[in-house]
């Protein structure tokens, strides 16, 4: 069904609506390897607008897509059958601040960090902290249930979202969960909403419990020349009742990337790990570093150093900050690819798994870095490859699958943080074979006319390489 | 696989920045504080969406358009982008030469011509003959720029400072630098105008009035450039002003010379209390007023402006200074119609003229 952007237009107003091939060619990828336009793209900036864009979509079965910033590492924004891309960054409202309740409710459109801006003044943050979050829209954390460097404490996005407004496939709006910590009240459709990746709903408000800023935080890092032991040091941390607010590692291939590109002097190690603690009271936050200074020791943890001094602080996570960038530059003519990109595997099994990564990697002659939040049992990796050649990616398809396949064998799950989109599918839909139908059962019940974000999570397709044309130009072989 | 099937490529310019464009992951970090995608909102007006229109250009996806060009002149070269890339790249570079692929395939506007036929025909913007400086021998030489060549008084004060403080600027004839012709895409053009300057200025060091010029001198033209605000405060005495104002870092100046510090210790010096904006130094926000906006849309470039007229007012001071004629004049004028909309009234003053006050 062709769309009748005049019809939008109705809806929205005129300056609302783009489809210019430029306007659709910019649409058309985020920041995963995919690429396929949209018809056109909408900005709502209202619930009845987007009430009317799903009727006329719903009748006239034409896919929608919601978007915040389009920073998803996945393809979760990138439509494979055309349709409406909904960018729902102009619905950017903070509703209300009710610190007497510890929650606040945001338009789907709020930036994480402007959130966190105006709950400052509060006393208040909205814990999940993606790297991103500078520029993430909290409609975004929930599609793909975003999580960062402080989930070991403090959870993910779907651990702060108690309630929330969605409208669905049909245009219909419905308030779901509550204002409240604790709900037994059926089922918890509001925390099923978070993850979902936009293929059940349009979240057009969330109700988010926010905490209160620790007064207090020091930080620590240590060096470990075997994997192995940073790995029993990250577990038995976890294991020992510490709760820090941080739990950091850094890999060899991280460590060289880190150097070769900023010339920080990291030492020469297998693994680096760093840590932090924070919280109301200075004495329990210093007996919990203290603690976890000791289980480094016992790991054979060299080079520990702890501080509250803000400068100081800044030093030891320097490298860590400036992995990401590193990563870009780590060597001429290899770029960095969002492929199997955020596995979170159990707790004592990081130091095999990265291991196994670094195998897999040399295999399949691409280069895979590991890092992450690892006391939350996430690993990152990113893979390093020239984008331009053919063997390249074929190489990086063999080792995303043999990546997810070790993780899945040591109790793994494929996506701790990013989504599944089109690059996970494959492996998702491998890991959770026996609950595909349910998935499709609930996703039918709610879209039977399958239009919200298809062909993404259980509906994606097979083979992730063909899935949508590449973004990138592939002309050597 | 699915590979991209491309037409041949038809870039010129762009060849050059492929791998810069392979290299951009794409995570949006550049909306953060950009000013055109606050205004406008879509990401299509964000540097990352100028990114990928690029790479359309490179590959054949995309075919020149004045829907392209329009968006591609759409931006302040404020450079906050390239400090937020995670990647580092050279993005204003990257949107230079993707306006000069659209200015070759015809997508310049009348008024950017105009421009350039100005510098061609009369060695400056105005393309007016009789815009020209005043030649003196001295000690250094001094690049002055269009923009104080073609406000006379402006440029006689800066220099009566310079003098009053021991520093004696040799002044030669000169043209402009070539960032206009650099900036809008007229590559040829710039090419040619560049061994035309070197013979006209052919100094190794120089001072400059303008933070663009002086980014320019150095990055266009290797000549050892130093912005005269360096100088004067190696010289300049203590006064007692007793102002408060707020200080607007020029873009070119906190983000392109990295000079963050020195003006605010000038205004010290003379005695000047300094309430900083939200957005300051290296995170200040852009006047509205840089990379040729102005000639593409006046009024986007007024409401950034009024923006960080807004921010200015918050500090409570009556006054905000800044060091770049540009952002002087878009400044003043939003300024002015905030003062006529809202009777919020700030007034906008150039560091020379705080500066001059104290020496007096």
């Amino acid at each position: 069904m062709k769309v009748d952007i005049e019809e939008l237009k109705k809806f929205v107003g005129k300056d609302n609506v783009r489809d210019n091939i430029a306007d659709l060619y910019v649409y058309s990828s985020d920041a995963s390897v995919h690429s396929s336009k949209p018809d056109v793209v909408v900005r709502p900036g209202s619930i009845k607008e987007v009430q009317d864009i799903m009727r006329y979509a719903n009748k006239n079965k034409i896919p929608v897509i919601p978007r915040g910033a389009g920073s998803g590492m996945s393809g979760q924004t990138v439509p494979l059958s055309g349709g409406i891309i909904l960018d729902m960054k102009h619905m950017d409202k903070i509703i209300e601040i009710r610190p007497e309740d510890v929650l606040c409710k945001v338009e789907p459109g709020v930036i994480n960090d402007e959130l966190n801006r105006i709950l400052q003044p509060y006393g208040f943050f909205f814990p999940p902290t993606p790297s991103s979050g500078r520029i993430c829209t909290i409609g975004g954390m929930i599609g793909t249930n975003a999580s960062g460097v402080r989930s070991v404490k403090y959870g993910a996005t779907r651990d702060a979202v108690i309630g929330m407004k969605v409208v669905l496939a049909n245009g219909d709006l419905v308030t779901l969960g509550s204002n409240t910590k604790v709900d037994s009240s059926g089922y918890q459709l509001a925390k099923l909403m978070v993850g979902s990746e936009g293929t059940l709903g349009i979240v057009v408000e969330a109700t988010l419990q926010i905490s209160p800023l620790p007064k207090y935080r020091s930080m620590g890092v240590a060096n470990f020349s075997a994997l192995e032991d940073a790995g029993k040091m990250i577990s038995e941390t976890i294991a020992a009742g510490v709760i820090p607010s941080m739990l950091e590692l850094m890999d060899n291939v991280a460590i060289t990337a880190v150097n070769n590109a900023q010339n920080l002097g990291l030492p020469d190690v297998a693994a680096i790990v760093i840590f932090e603690c924070n919280g109301m009271l200075k004495e329990a936050v210093e007996y919990d570093m203290g603690r976890i200074k000791e289980i480094c020791k016992k790991n054979n943890g060299t080079g520990i150093r702890v501080s509250d001094d803000p400068d100081e602080m800044t030093r030891i996570y320097e490298g860590r900050k400036k992995l990401f960038p590193s990563l870009s530059r780590y060597k001429e003519g290899l770029y960095t690819t969002a492929l199997a990109d955020d596995m979170a595997v159990p707790m004592s099994k990081i130091a095999d798994a990265v291991h196994k990564i670094h195998e897999i990697a040399d295999k399949n002659n691409v280069v895979m870095s590991a890092y992450g939040h690892c006391g939350a049992g996430l690993i990152h990796t990113k893979i390093l490859m020239d984008t331009t050649r053919e063997s390249q990616w074929q190489g990086a398809k063999k080792a995303v699958k043999e990546v997810y396949n070790y993780v899945h064998l040591i109790g793994g799950t494929t996506s701790g943080e990013h989504g599944i989109g089109f690059s996970k599918g494959p492996s998702f839909k491998e890991e959770k074979k026996d609950s595909l139908e349910m998935m499709r059962s609930i996703k039918k019940s709610l879209d039977p006319n399958n239009i919200l974000n298809p062909h993404k999570l259980m509906d994606s397709p097979d083979d992730w390489l063909t899935a949508t044309p590449l973004r990138y130009q592939v002309n050597n072989k | 696989m699915t590979a991209k099937t491309k037409t041949k490529p038809k870039s010129k310019y762009l060849k050059q920045y492929e791998e810069q464009m392979n290299m951009c992951i794409r995570c949006a970090y550049c909306f953060e504080k950009c000013p055109v995608i606050k205004e406008m909102q879509w990401d299509t007006d964000g540097a990352r969406g100028k990114v990928i229109m690029s790479y359309g250009l490179l590959t054949g996806d995309l075919e020149p358009s004045q829907y392209i060009a329009d968006k591609l002149f759409r931006c302040t070269f404020c450079r906050d982008c390239m400090d937020r890339c995670p990647s580092k790249l050279e993005i204003l570079e990257i949107f230079a030469n993707a306006r000069a692929e659209l200015v070759d395939a015809g997508f310049a506007s009348d008024t950017q011509k105009y421009i350039i036929e100005n510098i061609k025909k009369t060695g400056n913007i105005y393309g007016d003959a009789e815009v020209i400086s005043q030649n003196q021998d001295g000690d250094i030489p001094l690049f002055i720029g269009c923009q104080y060549l073609g406000r006379p008084n402006k440029t006689k004060k800066y220099i009566k400072i310079l003098e009053k403080l021991g520093i004696k600027p040799k002044i030669v004839d000169e043209i402009c630098c070539g960032f206009p012709m650099e900036v809008l895409g007229f590559k040829e053009d710039y090419e040619e105008h560049k061994t035309k300057f070197k013979k006209m200025f052919p100094a190794k060091n120089a001072i400059a009035f303008c933070p663009t010029c002086t980014v320019f001198l150095k990055e266009g033209h290797e000549i050892k450039a130093k912005h005269v605000l360096e100088v004067i405060l190696e010289k300049l005495p203590n006064a007692n002003l007793d102002m408060k104002v707020t200080y607007h870092d020029p873009c070119d100046f906190s983000r392109g010379l990295k000079i963050i510090e020195e003006p605010r210790q000038i205004l010290n010096k003379l005695g000047v209390e300094i309430v900083e904006m939200k957005n300051s130094k290296e995170n200040s926000r852009c006047c509205g007023g840089g990379g040729g906006i102005l000639m593409t849309d006046q009024e986007l470039s007024n409401d950034i402006a009024k923006k960080r007229i807004y921010e200015a007012l918050e500090t409570g001071t009556d006054t905000i200074v800044t060091s770049c004629p540009t952002c002087e004049t878009t400044l003043k004028k939003a300024a002015q119609e905030v003062s006529e909309s809202e009777g919020k009234t700030i007034s906008v003053r150039s560091i020379e003229d705080i500066i001059w006050k104290g020496l007096k």
